[in-house]
């Protein structure tokens, strides 16, 4: 089991209202799953992957990654769970301006203590496999969208997390582009990965092979659809 | 954490905008560069000093009533003190075992003319024959003033090399005449050029004899006495006996004080390094006024930068990045910031002191202590400076920060 919940809370003090953002999850995630998150708008889902993605603590349950009870790590042994484990894939990109694509695919790895030649090494290739290898040098500004996102997948996967999480990775760009990015997360999926995404659009989700809908913090269905045969390498 | 990308963002900030990287860093710049100009002035005045005062010798000391006063009811109390006479230098050079030479010597201020030149506020020494070799004063030319001068109230002087060259330009001295105040007098020998000192020019003098002395200026002054030691190691005993025979002489019981003051080089080189240790305090205090301004500036565009860059932080932190990876980040841009502005005022105090030293008689030169003092307080700046701004970047939170618009 890779991800384990159980009756997990996450609730937000506004003063003296008390916002539930969650409100007892239990949620198994198998290893090399693609599981689309759904629900409408502010049901909890990007608190849920906040939390799995160990940005955030429950205020109350359980939550186990990889065998280890995540709400009892200090600051330091998050970041480093964040580092190893978990790629991040915005809705924003979130690539820092200044720095070229390589370097900002390079940053996990500057984090995880990698020298420099080997960082290098391993951005390029990650840069290669989506698609990128004539763009290194270049900075976001320089990029399309489509490009942009695609360095942010290069940047998730440079470091081999556990899992891909990704909140509403299309949400800033076009039908095509989206589409293209979703091929993207397929490929990354179909070579053994985890891929969670967050969504609002039924389109994007049909690509995922479970779709956990929630409304109010909580899970309200939790739907799988076979693999089909040739979905797999 | 990734050392280079921290400078090299530091760096390209401060490119993007000269103007005001320049005025960001000006605290700084004229901090450092005032700590090092000032650091290399006062190294070069103490060894100018140390230079001067050691040039007649350094087992010399002298003894007078006075000896080095600051306030007024001191110099009035020792004024009324008994006279220092040249039987007192005589009695100390007779039974000093380890005094080589003690001269009495007066001193007075006078015009000296020869036909139409005049040569103003020239001092007058009124010396015992022994003087030059105390005072360790070689004659460049001619001879010095004798004991037959001395005993004959022979109306003859030694001049100064500047006076010399005023009043005789290109012709030979020796020989010559020229008016001390109202008296005139042969010039029998010329002394070696010094040159100049703290501006003024050490060859603006006239030797007479002392008898000569008194008879112009009047009998009842004290005297000031230079005793030369057998040796630098006998420089100590030398005062002791010198101090003895005084007491003895002027019938000091045990047990008071002296009735007159031994000043040594060593003295006066204290009382010059603690003069200098002041004004040193004071400039570096005022340094230190304008790297602390430096600092809270840098402070300041370190605090804008952290908010600017929230979302940056954000990023990173989701990255993998720890508080210390992100305060370690901050830190190293604020002390490149004022590194590069510790740099600059380096090359600008530098420039100074260069220009100081070429400007001045004064052996200024850029020590590597006054470096290491500049580089190392802009360092600082950065350091204590940065800190707030970068322990404030690392606390963000890391879902806050990447909400931030
Ligand atoms: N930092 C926060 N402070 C207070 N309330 C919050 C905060 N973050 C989220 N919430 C609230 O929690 C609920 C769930 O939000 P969220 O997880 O962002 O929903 P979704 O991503 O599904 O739109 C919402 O009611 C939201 O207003
Ligand atoms: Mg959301």
């Amino acid at each position: 089991m890779l991800i384990h919940m159980r009756d997990l809370h996450r609730v937000y003090e506004l003063g003296a209202e008390k916002v539930h953002a969650l409100a007892g999850v239990d949620l198994d995630i198998e290893r090399n799953e693609y599981v689309a998150i759904m629900g409408p708008s502010g049901s909890g889902k990007s608190t849920l992957m906040n939390i799995i993605g160990c940005l955030d603590t429950p205020t109350r349950g359980s939550y186990v990654l990889k065998e280890q009870e995540i709400g009892t790590l200090s600051d330091d042994e998050l970041a480093r769970i964040r580092n190893q484990e978990i790629g991040f894939v915005f809705q924003t990109f979130n690539l820092l301006a200044r720095a070229d694509a390589l370097h900002n695919v390079e940053l996990p790895l500057v984090y995880a203590g990698i020298r420099h030649e080997e960082r290098r090494r391993r951005a390029r290739e990650a840069l290669e496999l989506v698609g990128l290898g004539d763009r290194m040098k270049h900075r976001p500004n320089e990029l399309s969208g489509g490009q942009r996102q695609r360095v942010a997948i290069a940047r998730a996967l440079v470091n081999k997390p556990s899992i891909i999480l990704a909140d509403e990775p299309t949400g800033n760009l076009d039908t095509a582009t989206g589409e293209d990015i979703m091929a993207s997360f397929e490929r990354i999926w179909q070579q053994g990965n985890t891929v969670i995404l967050v969504t609002h659009e039924a389109d994007i989700a049909k690509h995922a092979h479970r779709a956990v809908r929630m409304r109010d913090g909580r899970i309200e269905s939790d739907v799988r659809t076979p693999i089909t045969t040739a979905a797999r390498p | 954490m990734n050392v280079r990308e921290s400078v090299g963002i530091a760096l390209q900030a401060l490119r993007a905008n000269k103007l005001r990287s320049t005025l960001t860093l000006l605290g700084v710049i004229i901090g450092v560069a005032s700590v090092i100009a000032v650091v290399s002035l006062v190294q070069g005045l103490n060894q100018y000093v140390t230079n001067q005062l050691t040039a007649s010798g350094s087992n010399v000391f002298s003894i007078d009533k006075y000896g080095i006063v600051f306030d007024n009811d001191t110099f009035r109390e020792r004024g009324k003190r008994r006279d220092l006479s040249s039987e007192d230098a005589a009695a100390i050079a007779r039974s000093g075992a380890h005094v080589e030479a003690a001269v009495a010597q007066l001193t007075a201020g006078a015009t000296v003319r020869r036909r139409s030149r005049s040569l103003q506020r020239v001092t007058v020494r009124g010396v015992e024959p022994d003087y030059m070799l105390v005072n360790d004063l070689p004659i460049g030319h001619g001879r010095p003033i004798g004991e037959a001068d001395e005993r004959g109230r022979a109306a003859v002087c030694v001049l100064g090399a500047e006076v010399a060259e005023q009043m005789f330009q290109s012709l030979d001295p020796v020989g010559g005449e020229v008016r001390v105040g109202s008296l005139k007098m042969v010039v029998v020998g010329v002394g070696e050029r010094k040159g100049s000192a703290f501006g003024a020019s050490q060859d603006l003098y006239v030797l007479v004899p002392f008898s000569i002395f008194e008879q112009m200026y009047g009998r009842n002054r004290s005297v000031e006495i230079n005793v030369r030691s057998r040796g630098q190691e006998s420089f100590n005993q030398a005062q002791d006996e010198a101090r003895a025979i005084l007491r003895a002489k002027r019938h000091v019981r045990p047990g008071e004080p002296d009735d007159f003051e031994i000043v040594t080089p060593d003295m006066v080189l204290d009382l010059w390094k603690n003069l200098s240790g002041a004004i040193f305090i004071v400039i570096i205090g005022v340094s230190a006024i304008s790297l602390v301004v430096g600092g809270i500036v840098i402070m300041n565009i370190m605090l804008v930068s952290v908010t600017e860059r929230t979302r940056e932080i954000g990023v990173r932190k989701a990255l993998g990045a720890r508080r210390r990876d992100i305060r370690t980040q901050f830190l190293i841009e604020a002390i490149t910031l004022s590194a590069v502005g510790g740099l600059i005022g380096l090359a600008l105090g530098g420039f100074i002191a260069l220009v100081l030293g070429l400007l001045t008689p004064l052996p200024v030169y850029v020590s590597p202590e006054a470096v290491a003092l500049g580089l190392v307080s802009s360092s600082l700046v950065g350091i204590f400076f940065g800190a707030y701004p970068a322990v404030r970047a690392a606390r963000q939170d890391p879902i806050e920060a990447l909400r931030y618009e």
